[in-house]
């Protein structure tokens, strides 16, 4: 089998001691595939299970647990799937006793997908959920999710658990490293359909942290100030237009967006730096002499870096100094 | 105002002060051998804020009464002096920077008026020309106190025994009964912060209304006392300018404009630590998403060039009803005063210089060769 995933390994589980495990043939219309309780993958496609399932049979079989109207899943989901896919009425599998300990299940659970790849961020904070649910006590949970290998770190365990209490879209964007986890968190005090507005912005715009950073913050002040919802600005048509344009280059896009909100956000700082611009044009500076404005145009004193090789440069570059300081366009902007 | 905690520290228990306001408050006090013990009550609040401002502790200064006005090199600054009676203030305005200035704020006052009078007494009784500006208006409001405690006649009746030093009340109350019939000799001027109706309505809250502080003003002048006005901190809004307008018309048909000693102007600023603290405690504010910078010295300012259009528009205003109108403009710089009033305080001898010759001439004092 090529393609092996957590699900379909052929790896051998440690089944907890004392707890009754029997192999059987079960109906899949006995199985409940809408219980996620024990659900730790995010791999929701199951073709690359399909051929070798067909080819070779199951050869790990899935583990459940007992309930009163049948079966519960807890290692195995994709697996199942699969198999319902090729049509199987019935599969094998390792079945756990209705009373069996459900923090073992959990351990289990975990296990499987754990124990054979690194797990992603969301299954990450899916499995620590999932310790925090049945373990009973802080003692063991901490034990189980240092043998698990997760995080046992008391902030990062913290800022991973919320990861699969955060909307659909927030959890995709982390899983397509659209986002990391600081904005996730971020985003997921947001309401849903703000949050995925913004995941989409960012996946289209293709912005690293600190630019995601601050374009939310951009966007958030500019909706406060305005009293508008932030998927209500996003969709106004100058963004739009921008975000639509196909054959335009996507750093034009960034570039163009960030601009626009900017101006939006800060009419008068943008209007100065714009006016700035235009008159240090007038002065032709030429690529060896820098001017340096105040920082926001606060203080009183301005830079000026020179770049040269020889008297003769320096020479000429005091001439245009001489003209710089008689050109009208350096009163507008010491003024 | 409504304190629900009362805390005492243990080595002012017995001072007759602490009894006097704790008979006044009517209020079980819990003793306490330190501070920390108030500020570990006041952070386990949900709004340790809030909780600080109904949370009143009792202790004693055991440093100096008198601090310099922490200013700015890259500002221009007063040369005020603050007397330190207390701290934090009972009313809730949005942009209080005292919300972040002590960790955790809580209303803490000193009863150890004795030792107040005396650095007062070393200081006002020295041989000196120069001249003192002091008020106790910084680190909280000057007469939330009034309710308690007998400090601003205390005050008011020393500094009326000397003529170098000018005590400034500033307030946002109407606290002003306990001031009748004081003999303050002139020594004492009764400030008011001054906003638009709209800026005392959505971001000063359980603070007096514009207009009961103009006829609090208009009363003290009645009794004698000198004016001064903080027009501080100014803010922008759609429309704001057409409202100071309106509260400088108001301000001068309800006292003279000879009385007033000084109109400080400033626009609105803070450090950045408070954005946060008004996004969780005020979520209806809107006056931290203006076009703020950070300045040299830290703090978030307007833009300069919306600073500067307030002020002219504002000192016009002043002036047609004032023309000699003392005013100036707290922390800013010359490019600022310049372009704002037409002159910068080095042309007429610095800015302490032109606030201790119009303390003298409106309040009777020795001003030094």
């Amino acid at each position: 089998m090529d393609s092996k995933s957590s699900d379909d390994q052929d790896v051998s589980l440690d089944i907890p001691s004392g707890q009754s495990v029997r192999y059987q043939a079960i109906a899949q219309v006995d199985i409940d595939t809408d219980d996620f309780t024990f659900r730790i993958t995010t791999r929701s496609g199951i073709e690359d299970l399909l051929g070798s399932i067909q080819k070779t049979g199951l050869i790990q079989p899935p583990v459940l647990i007992e309930n009163p109207a049948g079966y519960t899943i807890v290692c195995g989901f994709r697996r199942i799937a699969a198999c319902r896919k090729l049509g199987w009425t019935r599969l094998t599998a390792r079945i756990l006793e209705k009373t069996v300990d459900r923090f073992k299940a959990a351990q289990l659970s975990i296990a499987d997908n754990a124990f054979q790849r690194s797990l992603n961020l969301v299954e990450t904070s899916r499995a620590l959920k999932l310790l925090d649910d049945f373990a009973p006590d802080q003692q063991q949970r901490r034990e189980a999710a240092k043998a698990l290998g997760l995080p046992i770190n008391g902030s990062l365990s913290l800022a991973v658990k919320k990861i699969c209490r955060l909307p659909l879209p927030v959890q995709e964007g982390i899983l397509t490293d659209t986002i990391n986890l600081s904005m996730a968190l971020e985003l997921g005090g947001l309401e849903p359909l703000t949050a995925e507005g913004l995941v989409r912005l960012f996946d289209q715009l293709k912005v690293g942290l600190n630019k995601q950073r601050e374009l939310l913050l951009l966007l958030k002040e500019i909706a406060e100030r305005e009293q508008i919802t932030l998927p209500q600005l996003i969709a106004e048509k100058p963004l739009q237009e921008v975000l639509k344009t196909v054959e335009m280059d996507r750093a034009v896009k960034r570039q163009k967006v960030r601009s626009y909100l900017r101006q939006r956000r800060f009419p008068a700082i943008s209007k100065a730096e714009t006016e700035y611009r235009k008159w240090v044009k007038q002065l032709k500076l030429g690529n060896n002499i820098h001017l340096i404005p105040p920082k926001d145009f606060e203080g009183n004193t301005f830079g000026m870096t020179l770049r040269f090789s020889n008297r003769q440069d320096l020479s000429d570059l005091n001439k245009k100094i001489e003209e710089i300081i008689q050109h009208p366009a350096l009163g507008k902007i010491l003024d | 105002m409504r304190i629900s905690k009362l805390f005492i520290n243990r080595q002012v228990a017995d001072h007759p002060m602490t009894r006097s306001i704790q008979s006044r408050l009517k209020l079980s006090a819990k003793i306490v051998q330190n501070a920390q013990q108030v500020y570990e009550a006041v952070s386990s609040a949900p709004d340790p804020v809030q909780q600080g401002k109904e949370t009143l502790y009792l202790t004693q200064n055991r440093g100096a009464f008198l601090k310099s006005c922490p200013g700015t090199r890259h500002y221009t600054c007063c040369d005020y002096q603050i007397l330190h009676i207390g701290s934090f203030c009972h009313m809730d305005c949005t942009y209080c920077v005292l919300q972040t200035y002590f960790h955790p704020p809580i209303l803490q006052y000193f009863v150890n008026h004795e030792d107040l009078m005396a650095e007062l007494d070393t200081v006002l009784g020295k041989a000196t020309t120069k001249i003192r500006r002091i008020g106790t208006g910084e680190f909280t409001d000057s007469l939330i106190w009034e309710l308690w405690t007998d400090v601003s006649r205390l005050l008011i009746q020393r500094f009326a025994a000397q003529k170098h030093a000018v005590l400034e009340l500033k307030t946002k109350t109407t606290a002003i009964e306990r001031l009748q019939n004081l003999n303050h000799n002139h020594k004492t001027i009764a400030a008011w912060s001054l906003n638009t109706d709209h800026i005392i309505h959505t971001q000063e809250r359980a603070t007096a209304s514009l207009a009961a502080r103009l006829k609090a003003a208009a009363r003290c002048e009645a009794w004698g006392y000198p004016l001064a006005f903080h027009f501080d901190p100014l803010i922008l809004y759609d429309g704001c300018e057409a409202d100071y307008t309106r509260v400088i018309e108001r301000l001068y048909s309800q006292v003279s404009a000879d009385n007033i000693v000084w109109i400080s102007l400033g626009t609105l600023r803070f450090p950045p630590s408070i954005k946060t603290v008004i996004q969780k405690r005020f979520p209806d504010s809107k006056i931290i998403y203006e076009e703020f910078i950070k300045g040299p010295d830290g703090k978030m300012r307007y833009f300069k060039p919306l600073r500067i259009k307030m002020y002219r528009k504002i000192v016009a205003c002043i002036r047609d009803h004032a023309p000699n109108a003392v005013i100036y403009l707290c922390m800013e710089d010359d490019d600022v005063w310049r372009k704002s009033l037409g002159f910068i305080p080095d042309d007429i001898g610095g800015l302490p210089h032109m606030l201790d010759v119009s303390a003298a001439r409106h309040c009777d004092l020795k001003l030094g060769e």
